[in-house]
């Protein structure tokens, strides 16, 4: 925070407004680390080769499914089958781009360098985030084309322009870049890679039971689980059954996804801010 | 110039820091003292600004270190030699930092040629050795061509080569004009590079002083004579004036009369003399000595901290 700043709102939005420099050194950061291309590259791979296996997989036993299986198909949803890994590698890649600057004490050489550090935080932030969206909407759309072409083979392919199809294609791109900044925030507020992981996958999935044994009381805590949101803004059609109580309308899900994305970077902007 | 005010850092009921205070000014290799945890790298990384003092405050060139723009120009540091992300090349680890302070691309090539990493700039610093770590970190602190260098152990783990090339750079940097400052709990080390010292334990000030002032006000100066007649020779000595104590070994150990004094007084009274040395305590001896009794000090009363 500036002190000269007579306008308190003007000086901490100042304090955080990163110069084309800082800028720059995140992107040579994050770029020079094998680590980054390892997980991207990770993601890609897997959320793909799933996607393409799922989706080829219907096609061919589409003749043989019961018409229960069939009324269930999710073409879109056989196509991001692989996604679940992709969230994995993207969180992964956004507590890495703050906790190894910790674990390696690299830390200390950027704050010395740039020791307004909100403008170092905001500067990653704004790097892993537009890299994450950016790849991230690579990844689902890429898995989307991909996996819609292996359904035409028998005419079971889904188009962008049918209802509701780029909204859960865009929102999956979305989801990505949260879970991003997600593990991001978590990584600046616990400094530590495995740790900061943990408490992801923990976030991402482990969660669940937690929702499910509060479920007789309120369905609420299951419905702003990361889980349930994923599940809700991909689906082209709704749920049914008791799984459906647990999945939230699409406003909550959304307005939740942006808590969570508020929440954790101002956790991390805080924790920041403490002795490095 | 650096100045460090009445500065305290706490951490929880431990005062890493208490109530510092010193000035080191240009054109000198300063030395920073203490014995491991007296407090020397809490200091360094509160003037750099990674650390809020609880009290007191560090000034560079007369502002504090968070509000200078483009601090690298001003202040060039080593804390850490490890402290590197060991998957990026040394020629990134520099440029990351480089563009922060909009220095030209051609600084990094400068750097690493000063500190002789040029032919493995592109490698990957996880397979570096200590001293190109150390080199590393060195070619950091000069990225900037700072006027202020402030150095954290940077001998630590060197070898001989390595030790010698440091020590040259620090004094070639301070006869620049620079201020240099640095740390080292090896004695010896600084008593070959440092002009001034500043000794500090558990946080508090010891000595603020030139180094050849420090080694002669030390009381471990004195005249060491061997004679098979010690008793008698005590005797005669200590009528002259000097305070005489019995070496263990059956030396005497004499201070208050020069060496020719204690001569003249065993030629002219028969004594036969096997040995007469003048001992001067060693940097290394003399902080020992002063460190201890700080540590001793403390220990009978926890209330009131430090010589000053």
């Amino acid at each position: 925070m500036t002190a000269q700043s007579s306008l308190p709102q003007r000086g901490v939005l100042r304090s955080f407004l990163p110069g084309r420099g800082v800028l720059r050194s995140e992107w040579i950061k994050l770029r020079s680390v094998r680590s980054t291309y390892l997980s991207v590259l990770f993601a890609t791979l897997v959320a793909v080769v799933l996607g393409v296996l799922a989706t080829s997989s219907d096609a061919s036993n589409w003749a043989t499914m019961t018409a229960q299986d069939k009324a269930q198909f999710d073409p879109l949803g056989d196509s991001f089958i692989g996604l679940i890994f992709g969230e994995l590698a993207f969180g992964v890649l956004g507590v890495l781009a703050i906790s190894t600057e910790y674990r390696t004490g690299m830390i200390r050489a950027t704050f010395s360098a740039v020791p307004q550090r909100g403008r170092v935080y905001a500067a990653k932030a704004l790097v892993v985030g537009v890299v994450s969206l950016v790849l991230g909407m690579l990844l689902v759309f890429g898995s989307f084309f991909l996996g819609q072409a292996m359904l035409s083979s028998k005419h079971l392919e889904v188009h962008l322009g049918d209802p509701g199809v780029l909204r859960v294609v865009l929102s999956a791109g979305l989801y990505l870049f949260v879970v991003t900044m997600i593990g991001f925030g978590l990584g600046a507020i616990l400094r530590h890679s495995a740790g900061a992981i943990a408490a992801l996958v923990a976030m991402l999935w482990l969660a669940y039971p937690i929702g499910r044994v509060l479920d007789h009381l309120s369905y609420l805590p299951s419905r702003i689980l990361l889980f349930n949101i994923a599940d809700a803004i991909t689906r082209t059609h709704a749920a049914t059954g008791k799984p459906a109580l647990r999945i939230p309308s699409l406003e909550l899900a959304y307005s939740s996804l942006a808590l969570y994305l508020v929440v954790f970077l101002a956790l991390g902007a805080w924790r920041i801010s403490r002795d490095a | 110039m650096i100045e460090v005010h009445e500065l305290t850092k706490r951490y929880g009921p431990v005062k890493a820091v208490d109530r510092l205070s010193f000035a080191i000014r240009p054109g000198q290799v300063t030395g920073f003292l203490g014995p491991n945890g007296a407090g020397k790298s809490t200091t360094m990384r509160t003037i750099l600004g990674l650390d809020t003092p609880t009290s007191g405050r560090t000034l560079v060139n007369g502002v504090a270190y968070r509000t200078i723009d483009k601090p690298l120009r001003v202040v060039g540091s080593l804390l850490d030699a490890g402290a590197v992300h060991g998957g990026r090349s040394a020629r990134s680890h520099l440029e990351c930092l480089a563009v922060t302070n909009d220095l030209p691309r051609s600084r990094v090539g400068k750097v690493l040629e000063q500190t002789g990493l040029s032919g493995v700039a592109r490698k990957r610093v996880r397979g570096f050795s200590l001293g190109m770590r150390q080199r590393l970190g060195i070619a950091v602190a000069l990225l900037g061509d700072p006027p202020i260098l402030m150095f954290d152990e940077p001998v630590n783990g060197l070898d001989p080569e390595g030790i010698v090339w440091i020590r040259n750079l620090m004094k070639s940097l301070a006869a620049e004009g620079r201020t240099v400052f640095v740390s080292s709990h090896l004695m010896s080390e600084m008593a070959l590079t440092a002009d001034h010292l500043i000794v500090i334990g558990r946080g508090a000030l010891i000595a603020d002083t030139g180094m050849a002032d420090f080694i002669q006000s030390s009381s471990l100066n004195d005249v060491l004579v061997r004679t098979p007649q010690s008793r008698y020779l005590a005797d005669l000595l200590t009528a002259k004036g000097a305070q005489v104590i019995a070496a263990p070994d059956g030396g005497l150990a004499v201070t208050g009369l020069t060496t020719e004094a204690i001569s003249q007084v065993a030629a002219a009274n028969g004594v036969e003399v096997y040995e007469l040395a003048r001992r001067q305590a060693s940097l290394e001896e003399a902080y020992m000595k002063l460190t201890d009794t700080s540590v001793q000090y403390r220990a009978t009363d926890p209330g009131k901290r430090g010589r000053r």
